[in-house]
């Protein structure tokens, strides 16, 4: 009887594994890079020509391999990074299958040129499709040169599946870029075709290659992240609210310095945004989570682009409060002009200062100054003048000038209360409710339909609200009470645009989590004081002081600013000084 | 224009005027005070185009005419001059004055830059005392509104009847009503709303046993009493009907000191939210438990003993309004009424003996959600 189930040979095989590993050009070079940079290389440079399709190669100066090494790491399953499968657990090395090498070997045309520092002579070896053609010596400086030739010319129908040249080199760019933000203190470039697409010289850390990658006026509208939690540690880089557009975002995530891919991650850094940025703004996130070993499981995709944490909330709840706490410093506050601020120090773990207004520029004469100058009794001591607080004066009647120790906050009246209201109104929430004033003369409104029914959709959470509604028949409501944030509050008027907002839609409506934050978010942006409202200095170290005491108070609830600031240094810069 | 006054009599006229000078104008004209000269007095102007106040002084008039010179300098000269004669001079657009060996010069405009003061004819005026305008302003006008969305309200409503008169006043949240009996005049009933600096600088002008005579054309309302006059722009619109919400049925009364409760309700009011300024109320027989509870501050309780026979019933309020009401109480004891936690509270005097003034406040809670 014919046997109908046998082994399939060798070559067989590896092109099978090689469609798992090895998808198009893109992944070959990802491969690659990332096995230079275990052998621990300083510069990698990259070479494609065609999308890949033709050509690629990638050369390293890392430790490169002797010859046996060199003819072991064709075969499938050889690796020097890992020996027990206990090793699997604690991976610090970005390759560990064995499987690469083989693989792309299998489907290609390779030339692998390597040299370690032990070898008089270095070893060149030529695969034709897995089978090697060649082995001889070669002179070669220390690391080693991956050519591969024709991917996929014995897979034609994986070669069917590639993309057009410039779809591509798209994806190898992309794949280069990740893995020089992941590794920035290693030299990286990429030419395509005899286009430099990247040249990158080592970067002190990841603010410095960034600003490499997209110049410094993006790098300047990035704000450093840090946070730690039960042995995770997250760092990293987030936009500025006040930078961030819709349309093309920039997310790049990686674990241990892998890259990999996360929705549920961007959606928690997004989470972190929460009523700082505009419905529809893409920031730009840069996070790098460090993890202990046993923490998170990279084995789970074949091309590693996927990683699976032993607890994915809590990783989640980090990059959350870790990005909130970013937001909340006072850097991520728009600067005065659009010239980058540089990312000095992006990475740079620093404690975030305790949460209060920034303190005045010091009296001439301050309390230090204890007791009357010694001398005549007849001198009367020197008035005890209190504790410095920012002087602020009112411009335009619509922003607020502080003095601050290193320059000048502007803040912006309106966007300050909306914060201030809708940190208040969602505090009251959690306490039950927003106290309301009932009217002497009820307001009698006549809503159409269609808000009607949002009003009666609404009534309780609008009740705790402080609004106090009553259907009364027809398409009127009467309002018996009203909230009363402040002394120049309209409360009609308010009423009439929350409920038409709230009922026609708007980029503000949309982008609030649920019907409590929908609510505070209308009720802040329309009970607010106006910009063209004079206040008195009262007034404005009140609002000042509630500012400060918000969560964010940086930004109001559209994601605008809510403070400018224009630093000592900046001033200089204007001044010529 | 040349004339020669006293020192005491410029000083008392600058003085008088001055008050309704605008402290910022965009109009220069508006800093300056009118003087015009005639027989044998100076009439001095001031406004600051909602209410204008005119004075006169007996002067030495040796020249008529009329200059306006800048107000706020004038007076600060006066007050510094010598007791002696003051002659003044025109020279064209400059002023000059002279007293004693002191000489200045001070740079005018001409008199029809000035503006035109409402002509109001006083021949068929209401006759009014000026103790009675007083006590209603006072006890009353401190309840009008001062934000903007309700134009009607940051007036207050002055309402002539024979036989009594009558001011209101409120911001929606609070209230003040008092009448007074007036002797009848032949003039008919009027209502007018009228701004509040306007009833300061009868305040102000006037004296409790002047008789000032009122009169309206148009728009204006003009009060006037021997030597001085006000003008005043009145509000345009209806008022809404107060004597609607004024419960008539508040049938749980509660009668207490009003220094105790003052100074309680003060306590409280340190420790409550600076928004809301929400203190809680619990009226029980023969006492009433004051408490404050103000999340991220913390809390206050007191208690009062008083006169209260009702039903328990607890009530939220803004502390200030309760405050400013008190403040206006005339009486040691008041009384304050209630029908339900949600419903206006009433406080009137309680006249011990002699008869009770006619005044009545109102205040509307705030809701309690917890």
């Amino acid at each position: 009887m014919a046997r109908r189930i046998h082994i399939l040979p060798d070559a067989v095989a590896n092109q099978i594994a090689a469609g798992e590993v090895v998808e198009r050009p893109a992944s070959v070079v990802k491969e690659l890079v990332e096995n230079a940079l275990d052998a621990r290389a300083t510069r990698v440079e990259i070479a494609v020509e065609r999308g890949g399709k033709r050509r690629i190669r990638v050369s390293d100066d890392g430790v490169g391999m002797g010859r046996e090494d060199s003819l072991l790491c064709l075969d499938r399953h050889a690796t020097s990074k890992i020996s027990h499968a206990e090793d699997l657990k604690g991976i610090r090395t970005f390759g560990f299958r064995g499987e690469a090498v083989p693989s792309i070997a299998a489907v290609s045309r390779l030339t692998m040129e390597t040299h370690d520092a032990d070898d008089e002579v270095g070893t060149r070896i030529v695969m034709d499709g897995g089978r090697i053609a060649a082995v001889d010596d070669f002179p070669r400086q220390r690391g080693t040169t991956m050519e591969i030739r024709n991917l996929f010319f014995n897979a034609p129908a994986r070669a069917k599946f590639l993309k057009s040249v410039s779809a591509e080199t798209r994806a190898i760019s992309e794949v280069v870029t990740s893995l020089a933000l992941a590794n920035p203190r290693v030299g990286f470039s990429l030419t395509s075709d005899d286009r430099v697409l990247l040249d990158l010289a080592p970067a002190a850390d990841a603010g410095g290659r960034v600003a490499q990658i997209w110049g410094g006026k993006d790098a300047g509208s990035l704000v450093s992240v840090t946070g730690e939690a039960g042995g995770m540690e997250i760092e990293g880089l987030v936009q500025r609210p006040d930078a961030a557009q819709p349309g093309l975002r920039r997310a790049h995530l990686f674990v241990n310095g892998r890259p990999f891919r996360s929705a549920n991650l961007i959606r928690a850094a997004e989470r972190g945004y929460r009523t700082t940025i505009p419905h529809g703004a893409r920031p730009w996130i840069f996070l790098y989570v460090r993890v202990p070993g046993g923490e998170v499981d990279v084995n789970v995709h074949p091309a590693k682009a996927e990683v699976r944490f032993r607890d994915d909330s809590r990783v989640e709840e980090l990059v959350e409060t870790a990005i909130r706490a970013a937001l909340d410093h006072e850097a991520s506050a728009a600067t005065f002009d659009s010239s980058p601020r540089g990312p000095s120090h992006p990475m740079a773990v620093r404690e975030p200062p305790p949460r209060e207004a920034p303190e005045a520029q010091m009296a001439l004469f301050t309390s230090s100054m204890e007791g009357s100058p010694s001398g005549d009794a007849g001198v009367a001591p020197l008035p005890v003048v209190e504790a410095p607080r920012p002087r602020l004066w009112q411009v335009l009647n619509t922003y607020i000038l502080a003095e601050t120790r290193d320059g000048i906050l502007i803040v912006d009246q309106h966007s300050a209360h909306e914060r201030v209201l809708f940190q208040r109104l969602m505090d009251a929430y959690e306490a039950g409710g927003q106290t309301g004033q009932r009217l002497l003369f009820p307001l009698t409104m006549r809503l159409t339909q269609a808000e009607y029914r949002q009003v009666e959709e609404l009534g309780g959470l609008l009740g705790r609200a402080g609004f106090e509604v009553e259907g009364f028949g027809g398409d009127t409501v009467i309002v018996h009470a009203v909230p009363n944030p402040h002394p120049y509050f309209d409360a009609e008027r308010a009423f009439r645009e929350m409920i038409d907002e709230l009922t026609h839609g708007s980029e503000l409506v949309r982008s609030a989590k649920n019907q409590h934050e929908r609510i505070a978010m209308t009720f802040a942006c329309k009970g607010a004081i106006k910009a063209g409202q004079r206040l008195s200095p009262r007034e404005m170290q009140e609002l000042f002081d509630e500012l400060f005491a918000t969560e964010l108070p940086h930004h109001d609830v559209h994601g605008r600013p809510t403070i400018v600031r224009l630093s000592a240094a900046e001033l200089e810069r204007k001044f010529g000084r | 224009m040349n004339f020669t006054i006293t020192r005491q009599n410029l000083h008392a006229g600058l003085a008088a005027v001055s008050a309704s000078i605008p402290s910022k104008t965009t109009l220069p004209v508006l800093s300056n005070i009118l003087f015009e000269a005639r027989d044998d007095s100076v009439w001095m102007n001031g406004t600051d185009l909602d209410v204008a106040v005119r004075i006169k002084v007996p002067a030495d008039v040796k020249e008529a005419g009329s200059l306006t010179a800048p107000g706020k300098k004038l007076q600060e000269i006066t007050r510094e001059l010598p007791d002696a004669p003051v002659e003044v001079a025109t020279r064209g657009d400059q002023i000059e004055l002279s007293c004693g060996r002191s000489r200045f010069k001070l740079n005018g405009l001409p008199a029809d830059e000035f503006p035109t003061l409402p002509s109001i004819s006083f021949d068929d005026a209401w006759t009014v005392k000026g103790k009675d305008l007083h006590s209603l302003i006072h006890h009353t006008s401190f309840a009008v509104s001062t934000e903007e969305s309700r134009p009607i309200l940051n007036g207050v409503l002055w309402e002539l009847r024979d036989g009594a008169m009558r001011m209101v006043a409120t911001n929606g949240h609070r209230l003040a009503r008092m009448s007074i009996p007036a002797q009848s005049s032949d003039v008919p009933s009027a209502d007018f709303i009228v701004p509040p600096a306007a009833l300061q600088q009868v305040q102000r002008l006037f004296k409790d046993d002047d008789t000032l005579e009122v009169s309206r054309d148009g728009n204006h309302l003009g009060f006037r009493s021997g030597s001085a006059e006000i003008f005043t722009r009145l509000i345009e619109g209806t008022y809404p009907n107060y004597e609607q919400v004024i419960p008539k049925d508040n049938d749980k009364k509660a009668i207490v000191s009003k220094k105790l409760l003052e100074s309680a309700v003060r306590r409280m009011a340190v420790v409550a939210s600076d928004q809301t300024h929400r203190i809680r109320l619990t009226f029980e027989d023969g006492r009433v438990h004051l408490s404050v509870l103000t999340p991220d501050l913390g809390e206050g309780h007191d208690e009062l003993e008083l006169d209260y026979a009702g039903e328990a019933l607890e009530i939220g309020f803004n502390a200030n309004y309760l405050l400013e009401v008190l403040k206006y109480m005339p009486t040691e004891e008041v009384c304050i009424a209630f029908k339900a936690p949600e419903r206006a509270a009433t406080i009137e005097p309680v006249a011990s003996g002699g008869d009770a003034m006619d005044l009545l406040c109102l205040v509307m809670p705030l809701r309690l959600l917890d």
